[in-house]
């Protein structure tokens, strides 16, 4: 289980998340949304190992994270798939596969990996030998998660995978995401397309302003008027 | 301006390519050095002179093979590499800055050079110079067939662990971006060191190549460093056979030039160059 | 400035009077030496130190210098004294060419124009190598006759010297205390933003390459004749470009006395080691010094004793024309505006697209902005709506479309000009310019900007702007002294200086906590009620439904909806560009019905 409590991240003067909590069981599909500059992927980066906490802990089963390099973070079971992809878009798209199996272990088992994303990806085959920068944004994005998922991880960090891309693509990605959760992998997701989010997600998170203003499963949140007002700004009343 | 015979046009081409091979070797630390780790490293030329100062003396008096002072020099060479690093890093200096910084190392490195062997001109008087190999009237002198395939064979090297083995691949992934390059295990800080102390050592080995070829004195660190400079950024930063390439094409330019009309007009060749490419194409650097 | 002033030019006129102390000639010939090494240190950081842009090719110029009057006295029996204008010049012409067409290209940046630089030494240096101008033999001075300005020949260079020091520091401390100054300061700290805020960066860094060029080519006039006999390979190295560097950086880069500081200790301590073998020593010194002074002083001596003494940097204060605290009441009065008809168009933006390398940012966006209005940019992540207003600004260039401010096209002309026209914007992210103070940093807008005030007027304007966000306690503090809050009110005040017509704000209130966007919704309807628009992209969505009279929502680089606040957010395009589109289920019925959300 990953166990976030009460975090704080600031950027200089900034404090981009107060106190945040969450928890992924084992297996769990966990989502987080919220308006823009609520700190999603503050918190998406926090747990990757990207940003360093200034208050908090993070727990991984009974493994205090916190203070673990950034680099370490892989081998401990957590893959990242960035906002905006962050491919290495000089090298192929095979590298970039291959350098998400850097890690000794993922490394044994790249063959099978590689074949279990491109079954995933079916499109992304004959692109393997083309630089990663030349590809669309839905296929740089199936890059991404593939990248992700050549590291053997345990728990999946997605965050805006739909971002700019078109909604058809939209759709099979999060087919994909599915299929991937399906596997037994811990997802958390990060996604501006609350619809689409609360559809697939087994529980979910609303951040707004760096703080947690709600939490539960999908109907219970959509039921709640903190969404509505969170995203557009209308109250319950209006 | 008189056309020179075929001879002497080979004779100049074969001039020039041994030239490019020697910037090649010098300008590959500092690509790789300003490519991947963002940092300019001056110095670079002071540590390859030292290289060609310390094979000398080996040579010369301790009557070492100079091939072989490869051996003594790449070791302290790569550790020196990894210490100016170290402390680059340490005190986050700029990409300017460390222009500067290791412009301070090359003037205590000359002050050195200049302490123990003195402003005198040295040459390294050695068995190879003797063996000249000829072809068709071209003659191809066997000190500078080895630099060329010291520089060709390196730069091949170094193309083929950035770009088949997991270690290069992630090197080039962390210059690209460094924190998800760490997001997927890789740790960057050890790797820039490790590429740090190869530059040095490349560094070690063009002055091997140097003190072969060349007559030395500690004043002769500053002429080379505009034309490799101009080799490194015509190559473009970060590629392997970069400066090898474009240190032949302006080797090649520099020695017709010098063939078809006066020696002294050379250097205009190459700053022109680089001139042109820094305004046309400053975002390949 | 003018006691500085005053202190350079008596410190002149004490020197002045050496060669009449009947003083061992080694006198002379050292300071003759630290002046030659003050002038060019103190000319190369009138560019370099000033605005950041470290040249490597001060060697050049001091090289035409050098030829230039080599050349006119020795072929052309020019007195040698005419000479040394034409020197300047001649280097100002090459150095304004070469700057002008090296800053005409965007990227090139820092280490880039070094190697540039550097790169035209060498040009320079074989093109007089191989033509008649030397041919490689060299120039001979000895035959040129020198005009006897001190009591011996020595002292003569002595004087020159000096009076090329003295006019080189005092040309450094004008351009410190003025409007320039503070434009190249500013430049050093961030050119973009500079721009932005009405600074014409293209011509003063022209300007002061030119400047800083000229003053080299004097210091090599003077010199030809000193040694009295040139050669390409003395003059054209790259160690004189390293040591100019040096000497500044060493003695501080930002400050007009620094070079001169660092001057006189490397020189000095290179004179005192020049006997015999410790000549080496001292250029392993020199090595060390360099080294240790980037590491541990990278403001140099001059910036470190500042800091340490608690002074702030002061470039382009006038002489304490800061009005005393008493004099500026709590909160100003604002001047309003004329009140032109509101409903007015004041901005129009027609068919605008933007595109980054392919990726297409805007597409076609047309909107109109009405005098007196608050408009409210809003959109999902990535929709455009920063991109616009950088674009309407001017930091980046159109792909296509037309903007008209006021009546103007400011589509595609330099963000200046735009500045001037009475266009000012925030940063997301806060971008002060962090090594001038609080109020320059406010000051500088009300230089540049559409009223163009004069220092002082400008000072004014800015304790004005302070109080009104107030900040006036913290006016002497730097911009990393502040926290968040203030530096989002500098944002502000900074973007009111210059007294707008239309203020562009870019996510102000994020990461503020609920009090302090209070505080901020406040400001903004204080700024509106002296008569100043407001365009406003935010998505803290209380603040927008408080404020804004109309919105513009964006959806992939495309407006979408315009309209109320109220009404447009409940629409139902507005709602799924929010919230996402809900997914199909195989037989394509809506698994999800998006009015749940309206419950």
């Amino acid at each position: 289980m990953l166990d976030v409590q009460g975090i704080r991240v600031a950027y200089g003067a900034a404090t981009a998340l107060w106190d945040v909590s969450l928890s992924i069981e084992e297996g769990e599909l966990l989502c987080v949304v919220g308006p823009n500059s609520a700190g999603k992927t503050t918190l998406i980066n926090a747990i990757a190992g990207i940003n360093t906490l200034s208050a908090g802990r993070i727990t991984l089963g009974d493994r205090d994270i916190t203070r673990l390099a950034p680099h370490r973070f892989c081998a401990a079971g957590i893959a990242l798939v960035p906002e905006g992809r962050r491919l290495f878009t000089e090298m192929t798209v095979l590298e970039n596969l291959e350098l998400g199996s850097y890690i000794p272990a993922a490394r044994a088992a790249r063959k099978r990996s590689l074949e279990m994303v491109c079954g995933l990806f079916p499109a992304l085959e004959p692109k393997l030998a083309q630089p990663a920068g030349a590809l669309s944004g839905g296929q740089q994005q199936m890059v991404a998660i593939g990248r992700a998922l050549m590291a053997q991880p345990r728990f999946l960090l997605l965050d805006e995978p739909s971002l700019g891309l078109a909604p058809g693509i939209v759709l099979d990605m999060f087919g994909a995401i599915r299929k991937v959760h399906a596997e037994g992998i811990a997802v958390l997701l990060v996604e501006q397309n609350v619809s689409m989010a609360l559809q697939v997600a087994q529980r979910a998170v609303v951040l707004e302003e760096g703080r947690v203003v709600a939490a539960g499963t999908p109907d219970e949140l959509l039921a709640r008027p903190e969404l509505r007002r969170a995203y557009l700004g209308l109250d319950a009343a209006a | 301006m008189t056309f020179p015979s075929f001879t002497l046009l080979a004779q100049s081409i074969l001039a020039g390519i041994f030239t490019g091979a020697v910037y090649g070797l010098l300008g590959l630390g500092l690509s790789l050095s300003w490519g991947m780790l963002r940092q300019i490293n001056l110095a670079h030329f002071a540590l390859a002179f030292l290289g060609a100062y310390l094979t000398y003396q080996f040579a010369t008096y301790g009557g070492l093979d100079p091939l072989l002072t490869l051996l003594v020099i790449v070791p302290p060479f790569f550790l020196a590499g990894i210490a100016v690093h170290w402390v680059l890093t340490r005190f986050q200096v700029t990409p300017l800055n460390s222009l500067l910084v290791t412009f301070g190392l090359t003037i205590i490195i000359e002050a050195v050079l200049q302490w123990i062997w003195t402003a005198d001109y040295r040459r390294l008087e050695s068995s190879y110079a003797e063996h000249k190999f000829q072809i068709q009237g071209v003659y191809l002198p066997l000190p500078e067939l080895i630099t060329l395939g010291l520089s060709g064979g390196i730069a091949l090297a170094i193309w083929l662990a950035l770009t088949r083995t997991d270690l290069g691949k992630a090197i080039r992934a962390a210059a690209h971006d460094g924190p998800i390059a760490a997001a997927f295990g890789i740790n960057q800080r050890a790797l820039a060191l490790v590429l740090s102390g190869v530059n040095a050592a490349l560094a070690g080995i063009a002055g091997v190549c140097i003190a072969l070829s060349y007559t030395l004195a500690p004043s002769q660190i500053y002429s080379w460093i505009g034309v490799v400079f101009a080799c490194v950024m015509l190559g473009g930063l970060g590629r392997p056979f970069g400066p090898l390439l474009a240190g032949c094409i302006i080797g090649i330019s520099e020695a017709i030039t010098m063939a078809v009309t006066a020696p002294s007009w050379a250097p205009l060749v190459s700053f022109s160059l680089l001139i042109i490419v820094l305004l046309l194409r400053p975002g390949r650097v | 400035m003018r006691r500085s002033l005053l202190l350079v030019l008596l410190a002149g006129a004490l020197f002045a009077a050496v060669p009449y102390l009947s003083l061992p000639a080694y006198y002379e010939s050292v300071l003759y030496l630290v002046f030659h090494w003050i002038a060019l240190a103190t000319s190369w950081n009138l560019l370099s130190g000033y605005s950041g842009y470290f040249s490597f090719g001060h060697g050049a110029f001091f090289g035409i210098g050098i030829y230039t009057t080599a050349v006119l006295a020795s072929r052309f029996d020019v007195p040698f004294l005419w000479t040394l204008p034409a020197a300047a010049l001649l280097a100002a012409v090459v150095g304004a060419a070469l700057g002008a067409i090296a800053f005409r290209v965007k990227a090139v940046r820092g280490e880039l124009f070094a190697l540039l630089t550097l790169a035209a030494t060498f040009v320079v240096a074989t093109i007089v190598l191989n033509t008649p101008i030397d041919g490689g033999p060299g120039v001979y001075l000895s035959a040129v006759p020198m005009p006897e300005i001190g009591p011996t020949p020595s002292s003569s260079f002595y004087l020159l010297a000096l009076a090329a020091a003295v006019l080189t520091i005092v040309v450094a401390l004008l351009v410190y205390y003025a409007r320039f100054g503070l434009g190249l300061f500013a430049i050093h700290d961030d050119e973009d933003v500079a721009e932005v805020m009405g600074v014409p960066t293209f011509r003063y860094k022209v300007g002061a390459f030119a400047l800083s060029c000229a003053l080299a080519g004097v210091v090599g006039g003077i010199h030809a004749m000193f040694v009295s006999y040139v050669t390409t390979g003395d003059t054209f190295t790259v160690t004189l470009p390293l040591t100019v560097i040096l000497m500044s950086v060493l003695g501080g880069t930002r400050h007009w006395a620094g070079p001169a500081i660092g001057a006189t200790v490397i020189t000095l301590l290179l004179y005192s080691f020049t006997a015999g073998d410790s000549a080496v020593l001292g250029k392993a010194a020199m090595g060390v010094i360099l080294v240790s002074v980037i590491l541990f002083m990278p403001e140099g001596i001059l910036g470190y004793l500042l800091k340490k003494l608690g002074r702030k940097p002061e470039a382009g204060r006038a002489a304490q024309a800061g009005l005393p605290l008493s004099a500026v009441p709590a909160e100003a009065p604002p001047e309003a505006l004329p009140p032109a008809s509101a409903g007015e168009v004041l901005l129009r933006a027609s068919g605008v697209h933007k595109s980054f390398r392919g990726v297409q940012a805007l597409r076609g966006v047309s909107l109109e902005v009405r005098r007196g209005e608050i408009l409210g940019l809003l959109g999902p992540n990535g929709s455009g709506k920063s991109t616009f207003i950088n674009v309407v600004s001017g930091h980046f260039p159109v792909s296509a479309g037309e903007i008209q401010f006021g009546g103007r096209q400011i589509a595609g002309i330099e963000a200046h000009h735009i500045a001037r026209c009475g266009l000012s914007r925030t940063y997301q992210i806060p971008r002060p310019f962090a090594h001038l103070t609080v109020l320059d940093n406010v000051a500088l807008p009300a230089m540049f900007g559409a009223r163009q005030l004069d220092r002082a007027q400008a000072e004014r304007e800015a304790w004005r702007w302070l109080a009104f966000t107030g900040l006036t306690g913290r006016a002497r503090a730097l911009p990393d002294e502040l926290n968040l809050h203030q530096r989002k009110f500098l944002e502000f005040a900074r973007a009111l200086a210059a007294q707008p017509q239309l203020l562009m704000l870019d996510e102000v209130l994020s990461g503020l906590t609920p009090s302090e966007i209070d505080e901020a919704v406040a400001l903004i309807r204080r700024i509106r009620s002296q008569g100043t628009t407001i365009v406003f992209v935010e998505h803290v969505m209380r603040a927008v439904m408080a404020l804004c009279d109309r919105i513009v929502v964006f959806n992939q680089g495309e407006v979408l909806a315009e309209g109320v606040p109220a009404e447009v957010m409940t629409r139902p395009e507005v709602v799924s560009a929010y919230l996402g589109k809900p997914m199909a289920d195989e037989s394509g019925a809506p698994v999800f019905v998006a009015e749940g959300v309206h419950a």
